[in-house]
């Protein structure tokens, strides 16, 4: 009985933690490329789950498939917004201390415009559908199959996306610019193009994400910020810029967040983790894992 | 920009009649336009207090919706068994408190981290309370009982509203003024002349939240009703707004612009919410890519 609790834990931590890892890379892609804070970053990821409800709800498009619709909308949807918006305050050739407040006011700037135009579309009324909840026993527990889906999506997406940071040549380009910007644009990277990039994978990787659990909760437009600040922390957590940091710091989240929640009461969990984000903040700015 | 000694005897004239006139007004203007008057004056108010310390400091704020959450909950509790004027001394209070602890610790965080953690502060209060009033108290709210008359509480927002211009005012043309420039244009340099940056912060940041508090203890016995929903994100992000589009380093840019979104909120807020709430998210994206003079404050280095 013991072994099955540790297996419930550590399965349901594992579950959380890679959708959670999932949102905190594409935040951390947008942070350690640009300095660029998204606080809009959870909107993505209600965005990408009303896609994903309404193609199911609407033409009967089987979830999972939809992955294959809002990633490319967001990509090119994040491209538009970075050449619209962050390009142009990245470019504005500002005192360097002055970008990551901008931004952030951008940023927030989108939070509000799409929460609400997602309230104006859908209403606050709560939405959902029934995919694939069926039970799976396993190691003398049970969960529903779409959870273990969807987390088993996210956690090929996310080290996915790590392989190919660390092996492909686009890959290399990125963690060049990361780790030393003028570095970069000296060997001939194209700056601009590779931010507008991987600002769109950032939202892509939110949107999709978010058709995950619109497979496994009842959506609200607000449902995005408290994933965002979830982010936050791991993204903290793991280092700002730091990509395997967030990969570790997203799993780990979500391991110790199940184990409180079995602790304590599932209400403390907002609680805790504005507590560990101020936290951490506070303790180490420059994060948990960083060297 | 006007030498912050100099100003003009037309603009001292112009600034008598206002005041006059803001006096006198709620004895002649209709219940409406009274509360509506009411409400743009605590909206300059935030955005004055807002400005005075994020203008020069450059340390972006996003917690006066907590201070104000915080005062407006401090009359809550004290309303009953307090003659008038206390409770909004107890949200000032309050409030002024929770800044020098917030201030403390976050204020050695620099752009984004800081705004950040003051971001999270007001949801953390927000949970905390609710938490608190489910489980420990069993209740999910406060009922405001005997709130003074409406008059009693326009003069005291009024109060607040020309002690925080004041307030403003004394700051740009003293020491301590140019001591917070100083820290918003190189905070190490600051240091390095002998200005004792952490005194200056945290002390300037007590006070600004001191009015937020006062402003939320003065507003709260308009509802009947509080709970913790009081603390609203959407509070800190008005101010911030409201001085930005106006400009945070003058004193008149946070007035301008808290009547012009002050008065399209009380008319927008209640009949089109999202549509209000969604123009206000692309005001702030237009003022910041667009207007950067209005940005001044946060953005340069302030002239000298």
């Amino acid at each position: 009985m013991k072994l099955a609790l540790l297996v419930d834990i550590l399965i349901g931590g594992l579950i959380t933690g890679g959708i959670y890892a999932l949102v905190a890379l594409g935040l951390n892609l947008q942070y350690g490329l640009m300095r660029v804070l998204n606080v809009a970053h959870g909107e993505f990821l209600m965005m990408g789950a009303y896609l994903t409800y309404t193609l199911h709800a609407a033409w009967g498009m089987n979830p999972l498939a939809t992955l294959l619709v809002t990633a490319p909308v967001a990509f090119g949807a994040g491209v538009a917004l970075h050449r619209v918006l962050y390009a142009r305050v990245l470019a504005s050739g500002e005192a360097q201390e002055s970008l990551p407040s901008r931004s952030l006011l951008l940023s927030f700037g989108l939070l509000f415009v799409l929460q609400n135009a997602a309230l104006i579309v859908w209403s606050a009324d709560l939405r959902g559908y029934r995919y694939l909840s069926i039970p799976v026993h396993m190691l003398g527990t049970v969960f529903p199959a779409n959870r273990l889906v969807a987390a088993g999506v996210a956690l090929l997406l996310s080290v996915g996306f790590y392989v190919f940071l660390r092996r492909s040549l686009t890959g290399k380009a990125i963690r060049a610019l990361m780790q030393e910007p003028d570095g970069a644009r000296l060997v001939g990277i194209d700056v601009t193009r590779l931010h507008g990039v991987c600002f769109g994978a950032g939202i892509a990787m939110s949107a999709v994400a978010g058709s995950l659990i619109s497979m496994l909760f009842e959506l609200t437009p607000f449902i995005g910020l408290p994933f965002t600040v979830t982010a936050l922390v791991v993204v903290i957590l793991g280092g700002l810029g730091n990509v395997a940091g967030s990969l570790a710091g997203g799993l780990l989240l979500g391991l110790v967040e199940t184990a409180a929640v079995y602790a304590a009461a599932s209400d403390v969990r907002v609680i805790a983790s504005y507590a560990v984000l101020a936290l951490i903040l506070i303790l180490r700015p420059s994060g948990l894992l960083s060297r | 920009m006007r030498h912050p000694g100099s100003a003009s005897p037309g603009l001292v004239a112009a600034a008598v009649v206002g005041v006059l006139a803001l006096g006198v007004a709620p004895t002649v203007l209709a219940p409406y336009h009274r509360s509506l008057a009411l409400a743009i004056l605590a909206d300059v108010t935030l955005a004055v207090s807002w400005a005075f310390f994020s203008g020069p400091t450059r340390y972006l704020s996003l917690a006066s919706g907590a201070f104000f959450g915080a005062g407006a909950y401090a009359t809550a509790l004290v309303l009953k068994s307090t003659p008038w004027p206390v409770p909004v001394l107890a949200g000032a209070a309050t409030a002024a408190v929770m800044a020098l602890v917030v201030g403390m610790l976050a204020l050695r965080l620099r752009g984004p981290y800081f705004a950040i953690f003051t971001f999270g502060l007001a949801e953390l209060a927000k949970h905390t309370l609710i938490w608190y009033e489910t489980g420990v108290t069993g209740t999910v709210g406060r009922l405001l009982l005997n709130p003074p008359g409406p008059l009693t509480l326009y003069y005291t927002v009024l109060g607040l509203t020309l002690l925080a211009v004041g307030t403003a005012l004394a700051l740009r043309r003293s020491r301590w003024g140019y001591a917070l420039v100083g820290i918003g244009a190189d905070e190490e340099r600051a240091l390095t002349l002998g200005i004792d940056t952490t005194r200056i912060k945290v002390g300037t940041f007590a006070l600004s939240a001191a009015f937020m508090g006062g402003v939320g203890a003065a507003m709260a016995p308009r509802w009947t009703y509080l709970d913790p929903q009081v603390f609203n994100p959407l509070v800190s992000f008005q101010t911030v707004i409201m001085a930005l589009v106006g400009g945070a380093t003058t004193v008149a840019g946070p007035i301008l612009g808290a009547v012009f979104l002050g008065l399209a909120s009380e008319i927008l807020l209640v009949k089109f919410r999202y549509y209000y709430m969604l123009s206000l998210g692309l005001t702030l994206i237009v003022v910041v890519l667009l207007v950067p003079s209005g940005l001044a404050g946060l953005m340069r280095r302030a002239p000298r």
